[in-house]
């Protein structure tokens, strides 16, 4: 038997386009749980920036919470692990899922089950919050291309929901 | 919807961010061998329940993750101000 592990993609591999905004799954990507008391021991273990205000995200790594960071980089990036030191880092690339709206209807799209003023939200901006029941993070990439973070098992739902609020804008 | 304030973001976000935890300041026993049955059923399952004002344990789960202490009153369901764990009860 074979023993090689086969990605199967959740959701549909085609876009799905709709007037004013477009809901894709976005390329895979390496992704890390990275957990710290201090911010700076942080910063040079994985010798990357880390962003020290919640909500704030630097160079992929997003702060989710007082001593909570998620990084994002292209599939195939590695960082250190920081071995023998007070923090954890954990790669959770597989874990998640990224679908990737884009247009000027995507915040509608996902206001429908976001209660969040996404409006309010600046471009960088990321959170952890929810879609109607599915926890999300959410990330504002730029004014009308929102990156959504959500657990594999989950994005079948989310893709039907997202799609479905995104077939009824008018 | 009811907004909370959550003390680690500092910011004011909707209630299904949250989920509720029960009643706060309640320490659990150094040493539980030394208790009775009746002082451990105490610890366990016996709260105290008030008409009005309530300090209780939320925990932002769809957010920064944290746990953190509330003051809701039980009648309005107003929250009357939040604070970090292990600060004093107010
Ligand atoms: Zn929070």
């Amino acid at each position: 038997m074979a023993d090689a592990a086969v990605r199967t993609a959740p959701v549909p591999a085609e876009a799905a386009e709709f007037p004013g905004v477009s809901i894709a799954l976005g390329a895979p990507l390496a992704r890390w749980s990275l957990r710290a008391r201090d911010p700076k021991a942080l910063a040079k273990a994985i010798g990357h920036k880390v962003p020290g205000t919640i909500g704030e995200t630097l160079g992929g790594m997003a702060c989710l919470g007082p001593d909570e960071w998620l990084l994002r980089l292209p599939e195939g990036a590695s960082i250190p692990l920081g071995e023998g030191l007070p923090l954890s880092v954990v790669d959770i690339s597989e874990r998640a899922v990224t679908l990737v709206l884009d247009g000027d209807r995507a915040i509608d799209a996902l206001s429908a089950g976001c209660p969040r003023d996404l409006s309010k939200f600046p471009v960088g901006y990321a959170t952890r919050t929810i879609f109607e029941t599915v926890e999300i993070v959410l990330i504002r990439e730029s004014e009308t291309r929102w990156s959504v973070d959500v657990w594999r098992s989950f994005a079948p739902y989310l893709w039907t929901a997202l799609t479905t609020a995104a077939s009824h804008l008018r | 919807m009811i907004l909370i304030h959550c003390p680690y973001c500092d910011d004011i976000r909707p209630e299904l961010e949250f989920a509720y935890a029960g009643e706060a300041h309640i320490a659990r026993p150094a040493d539980p061998s030394a208790l009775s049955d009746a002082e451990w059923e105490k610890y366990l399952f016996i709260r105290a329940n008030p008409r009005g004002r309530h300090n209780e344990r939320w925990r932002h789960v769809h957010g920064c993750g944290r746990f953190f202490n509330a003051v809701r009153d039980t009648v309005t369901d107003k929250f009357e101000l939040t604070y970090k764990a292990g600060e004093p009860r107010k």
